[in-house]
């Protein structure tokens, strides 16, 4: 296609915008509530990953030395927390005389009873695990209970599976959500752009008789659709934008960033609503009206 | 050139409306397309401009086989046809001018020698002092006289007419019958499907005339339903 045949198109499009105002309104109306939907879709999966992460890589992996392991011993666990960086978020030794003191400090008042308490002779070595993702709780605790000196692998394992589980259930929900809700549009405004493209159908049928292609005939529409999109887009960005910003203001004015919680500020999630806003709505648009275009073209 | 070898139609409800056609039209004829509604006159003049495809047989239009060939081409083959429908089929929102113009553009014409085309086949049709009128504005005849300019402005080798006088009064269609003579004077193939015998005993052109999807005679410089030079036989045949 030429260039100034695609600048045709890009003119005819933007008239097209503007010849049927009503049926615009309603396209951007209906493609904005699809995308904000989505977006509150995609701001709950995204706010339930980070909480799901951050629960997960609190300490649920405790491995417990022997009580006589040696030092090499010691260094092959500790070798490998540090070199398994894919699945080891952090990893914190503590020796027996820490380990008292821990002891010491949960017992509070009544302490004192653990004054004479050989240490040494009774509390292992110990090692506090966090993982980079719950699902890699199994591997890790294999891997570390195959290692000389360690005595046991204590970890949240019905936590852990909760938690790889529920991960695993919201992304599917949230893929199954935006696929549904995508459909719905595309059915809707494929039908919205129809009674455009029927008013127009004489254009497109002395269009084919004098030779136009399919995709000459069908670009104005998709360049239609797509910027109908486009503004639907930004529209549900500023309003989610907005709303979210709200919501977290309200929730979180007691709540400390830090918690396992927290939900995740506006700034760590604005350019990702925007990117998904952006790429639905205009595939929204333009598939919606490439496919209502498409029964006209066939002659 | 077209050329129609044993050509069958049968549309998916079951309904024959071509049954073993066959004839051929050399460059610069002018023929008319003549039968009853429902003979199969549309559906002849559909096959050429790959509306539709043949249930059998072969159609060939210059080098393109109609019958086979890809649908990436066909927008190829329509560039060369020019068509001409009963109603017109102007574009409302656009002036005469631009319902010409329109063609010319879709194809890519450049802007210069588009304008310059619109002007003459406009001069041709003796439209140009209505170029900026719109349709609605215009005539039934004057309205026909633009979708013939339109039909033009890609300077088609065929024309094909689907009963362009069908609308029109007879004075009208006399002018019509007259411009599309000129043109096909000028070497352009024209066929035109009519009902209008009154023209087409004037005209004394070709006649082929179809019935229940055969034809039933093809005859030279002949009239609505009398023989006056038989074609010779090896271009014509389906006949009953």
């Amino acid at each position: 296609m030429s260039a100034r045949a695609f600048l045709t198109s890009l003119r005819e499009g933007i008239q097209g915008i503007l010849r049927h105002p009503l049926v615009t309104i309603a396209s951007v109306t209906t493609i904005l509530l699809m995308l904000l939907l989505m977006s509150t879709f995609f701001i709950f999966s995204a706010n339930a990953r980070f909480i799901m992460k951050k629960v997960g890589q609190q300490p649920p992996i405790e491995v417990y030395m022997k009580l006589n392991s040696s030092e090499a011993e010691r260094t092959a666990v500790l070798e490998y927390l540090t070199g398994a960086t894919d699945h080891v978020l952090s990893n914190q030794m503590m020796s027996p005389e820490q380990n008292y003191q821990r002891f010491r400090e949960n017992l509070g008042t009544g302490s004192s009873i653990l004054d004479d308490f050989d240490y040494n002779t009774y509390l292992p070595y110990t090692y506090h695990v966090q993982l980079t993702d719950p699902g890699y709780a199994d591997e890790v605790v294999m891997r570390l209970q195959a290692l000389p000196g360690v005595n046991k692998v204590m970890q949240e394992s019905r936590v852990m599976h909760f938690l790889a589980s529920a991960t695993r259930w919201v992304n599917i929900g949230t893929a199954v959500a935006f696929v549904v809700l995508f459909l719905i549009s595309l059915f809707i405004i494929s039908n919205m752009v129809r009674i455009s493209v029927y008013s127009r159908s004489t254009e497109i049928f002395i269009m084919k008789f004098v030779g136009a292609t399919n995709g000459y005939i069908r670009l104005p529409y998709i360049i239609e659709g797509a910027v109908v999109g486009l503004i639907s887009a930004l529209c549900a960005w500023g309003i989610t934008h907005l709303a979210y910003d709200r919501i977290f203001d309200m929730m979180m004015a007691k709540v400390s960033t830090s918690s396992f919680y927290a939900l995740v500020p506006i700034s760590g999630l604005s350019h990702w609503v925007l990117i998904v806003c952006l790429l639905c709505g205009v595939l929204i648009g333009a598939f919606g009206s490439g496919i209502a275009v498409r029964k006209y073209v066939k002659v | 050139m077209i050329r129609f070898e044993n050509v069958y139609k049968t549309y998916k409800t079951g309904t024959d409306a071509l049954s073993g056609v066959s004839f051929k039209i050399d460059d610069g004829e002018f023929v008319f397309v003549i039968g009853k509604s429902g003979s199969g006159k549309s559906t002849l003049i559909k096959l050429i401009t790959r509306e539709e495809k043949p249930t059998s047989g072969y159609v060939l239009m210059d080098r393109f086989p109609v019958s086979k060939m890809q649908s990436a081409l066909v927008p190829v083959l329509r560039r060369q046809i020019g068509m001409i429908f009963q109603d017109f089929r102007l574009i409302g929102s656009k002036n005469v001018f631009e319902n010409v113009a329109f063609a010319g553009e879709i194809v890519g014409m450049p802007s210069k020698k588009l304008a310059q085309m619109v002007e003459i086949v406009l001069g041709v049709v003796d439209l140009r002092h209505k170029a900026s009128a719109m349709p609605l504005e215009l005539s039934g005849g004057e309205q026909q006289r633009v979708a013939i300019a339109r039909a033009m402005v890609n300077d088609p080798k065929l024309i094909v007419a689907d009963e362009p006088t069908g609308n029109l009064d007879p004075q009208t269609s006399e002018s019509i019958m007259a411009l599309l003579e000129e043109i096909n004077r000028n070497g352009t193939t024209v066929v035109i499907c009519t009902h209008d015998s009154n023209l087409v005993d004037r005209m004394k052109k070709r006649v082929i005339e179809i019935s229940d999807g055969c034809i039933i005679r093809d005859e030279l410089a002949s009239g609505y339903s009398g023989i006056i030079t038989p074609v010779p036989n090896d271009i014509k045949g389906g006949n009953k």
